[in-house]
């Protein structure tokens, strides 16, 4: 019998990934935080409308170690950019590495981080020093067997006026058995820095997906993020901008496209901490069959970041009559100088864009497609890495091909 | 003879269960210009929808021939195909969609036999756009979105300049434009005319009909052709409005209050 998500189990993780023992000790403090922590409540703003109080985390198998690695060009090397696994990041890199590890997203802050804390099984550390702006996306691949557990983690820091994009990718085949991956990526942006962040959630179905994505921006830094949903049976996403230094800038763009029986979720903080800084936020999704998806977004202004901008919207499109989006934007604001706006629509394809398509000679499927890739059309032109536009451009259209509902209403 | 481009006999049409047009009787021919005029809710924009198939409008008598082919149970993209073109009176914004990309679909999907590159379909585009001289600009932003009222009309007219249909319908091509745009849309309809099309001019004024010589000009009232004329019934409409033909015509005391109580709307 395969090892379940158990003590003994965390035992035999840490020793094989050959970690120091402060890395251990942490995983089983994880993993007493696990054992003493409610699920979270469906209630709560958090977690509202998604209900994970049944999940059995007893049906997946132990991760496998190590996962793919990842790569360093090397002339990104040569200029000392640290790339690289996390126990070799705590032992090549201790003091940096132990500083940043897990002090973005503490492992408590619910069963999922607390899992993660305990059982990271693979992942990266990323530093980028001191004015290095690195021009060529840096990527990270995960995987996950069917029936098993992964649960990458990223850290990331960028030092004062460097720049970096990453993109990290989430993919395996469709299976009947399910299987789990519990995410954390913790990323600082230090003054004047630039960081570009994507993730790339296109798991086989029967993947649950958990992920915490957390961004920390300094003075004057540029954080930009794009969490993409395709894959998986169930996701959560969890995306937070954390603008902590005045003039800090922080772009968060959401995609997803649901169909058959998937269910996402997005929860969404925009954190004003320091004053005269600027979130922009727009999360778009389409969603069809009986699909379903929940978008939450906070922006939360405290007292002392007057001058802020802060923009927030969450567009869905709706493509068949059995599925459903819900979207509950969310205001607090305790500063009186700031500019807010937020807004949410779920709304059907409209027969009037297909009237006029189709008056001039176009069918009504390659009319609704049409409109499905103009809907998506406003987050694609802002992704600025052409090679992820160009996949995403893909994928949007076979799930349109795929779809019976289009072929239902022609 | 050849069948007529357009011939329509008999029109009823309802729209949400009241009848609109009622009785309608035209003919056009390849080559004509007409002006269909009429005051507001005489039924103008439903015979604009109901040629080119808009769901919702609803024919319950009389036919409409195509060169001489029925064509009320073909959808609006089949119609489209055949070469029926509306110029919209209020065009629509799709959100995402770049009109280039709109209109090399749209070309490629009523032109099966000339299927056009992305880079072929620019190059052919921009002649188009030179003819009409249209801020080139235009064709890389979304479909009428943003656009001011001028520059959804050119849109339009570029449309039929790219397709190239037999049949253009356009439904107050005139509305919301100021001289300036309003000569400019002309010249651009204008150029576009000639022995193989047939334009049918829905308005309710005369003054684009300075611009738009018609061939000849119908007036359309309570859902029937009521005059046929030439230019100088289009005169005589602006300088006594429609009230005064209605009453002439014998239409009933509440056609003719229907009628007042549109304009006065205007």
């Amino acid at each position: 019998m395969t090892d379940r998500l158990t003590r003994d189990a965390l035992e035999g993780l840490a020793s094989s990934l050959s970690e120091p023992g402060w890395m251990t000790e942490r995983r089983h403090g994880a993993f007493d935080l696990f054992e003493k922590l409610d699920m979270p409540d469906p209630k709560g703003d958090e977690w509202r409308y998604v209900d994970v109080r049944d999940f059995d985390f007893g049906q997946f198998d132990v991760p496998a170690v190590g996962g793919k690695g990842v790569e360093l060009p090397a002339e990104v090397a040569d200029r000392g950019v640290i790339f690289t696994d996390l126990a070799t990041a705590a032992t090549q890199h201790a003091e940096l590495f132990k500083e940043h590890y897990f002090t973005e997203v503490p492992t408590d802050e619910h069963r999922f981080t607390a899992l993660h804390g305990a059982f990271v099984s693979e992942g990266f550390f990323l530093y980028v020093p001191r004015g290095v702006e690195v021009e060529l996306p840096l990527e990270a691949f995960h995987t996950v067997a069917p029936g098993g557990s992964v649960f990458p983690h990223a850290t990331i820091v960028v030092d004062e006026n460097a720049s970096l994009t990453v993109v990290d990718s989430f993919r395996s085949e469709d299976s009947d058995r399910p299987a789990l991956c519990a995410s954390v990526v913790e990323v600082e942006a230090r003054r004047g820095s630039t960081v570009n962040y994507i993730s790339l959630q296109r798991w086989g179905r029967n993947v649950h997906h958990f992920q915490t994505q957390r961004f920390t921006g300094h003075r004057d830094s540029t954080v930009r993020s794009l969490a993409v949903n395709l894959g998986s049976t169930f996701a959560r996403t969890q995306v937070e901008s954390v603008l902590t230094g005045e003039g800090s800038f922080s772009e968060m763009l959401g995609l997803y496209f649901a169909d058959a029986d998937q269910h996402f979720a997005q929860r969404t903080l925009q954190n004003h901490a320091a004053p005269h800084a600027v979130s922009d936020l727009l999360y778009k999704g389409a969603l069809k069959e009986r699909s379903t998806s929940e978008y939450s977004g906070l922006i939360k202004v405290a007292k002392q970041a007057q001058g802020t901008d802060a923009y927030q919207a969450n567009r869905n499109l709706v493509l068949s009559e059995e599925s459903k989006a819900r979207s509950i934007p969310q205001l607090e604001i305790e500063a009186n100088e700031v500019r807010c706006t937020h807004g949410a629509t779920v709304s059907p394809v409209e027969e009037e864009h297909l009237f006029y398509l189709m008056s001039r000679g176009i069918d009504r499927v390659t009319a609704q497609k049409l409109v499905v890739f103009g809907f998506f059309g406003e987050v694609l032109d802002r992704i600025r890495v052409p090679a992820v536009r160009d996949e995403l451009a893909d994928a949007i259209s076979s799930k349109v091909e795929g779809s019976q509902v289009l072929e239902m209403s022609a | 003879m050849s069948d007529p481009l357009l011939h329509i006999e008999g029109l009823r049409v309802e729209v949400e269960g009241r009848e609109i047009l009622k009785g309608l009787d035209l003919t056009l021919d390849k080559g004509e210009i007409h002006a269909i005029m009429g005051p507001n809710g005489s039924g103008k924009s439903t015979l604009a929808y109901v040629l080119t198939g808009r769901p919702g409008y609803e024919v319950t008598a009389g036919k409409i021939a195509y060169n001489g082919e029925n064509i009320l149970d073909l959808a609006p993209d089949e119609r489209a195909q055949k070469g029926i073109f509306l110029a919209f009176q209020y065009p629509t914004e799709v959100p995402g969609v770049s009109v280039v990309n709109f209109m090399r679909t749209a070309y490629n999907a009523t032109h099966p036999d000339d299927q056009k590159s992305a880079m072929q379909f620019r190059m052919y585009l921009q002649e188009k756009i030179d003819l009409l001289e249209i801020p080139t600009e235009l064709v890389d932003r979304y479909v009428n979105q943003g656009f001011s009222g001028g520059e959804k009309k050119r849109n339009e007219i570029l449309q039929m300049a790219v397709l190239q249909p037999q049949l253009a319908v356009m439904d107050e091509t005139d509305s919301g434009l100021d001289i300036d745009a309003l000569k400019h849309v002309s010249a651009g309809v204008n150029k576009l005319a000639n022995d193989e099309v047939g334009i049918l001019l829905i308005t309710h004024y005369q003054r684009l009909l300075n611009y738009i010589r018609p061939d000849k000009v119908h007036v359309l009232m309570a859902g029937r052709i009521v005059r046929t004329g030439g230019f100088d019934l289009a005169e005589r409409l602006e300088a006594e409005g429609y009230a005064g033909i209605a009453a002439e015509l014998g239409l009933t005391d509440e056609e003719i209050a229907e009628l007042r109580s549109a304009e006065a709307k205007v």
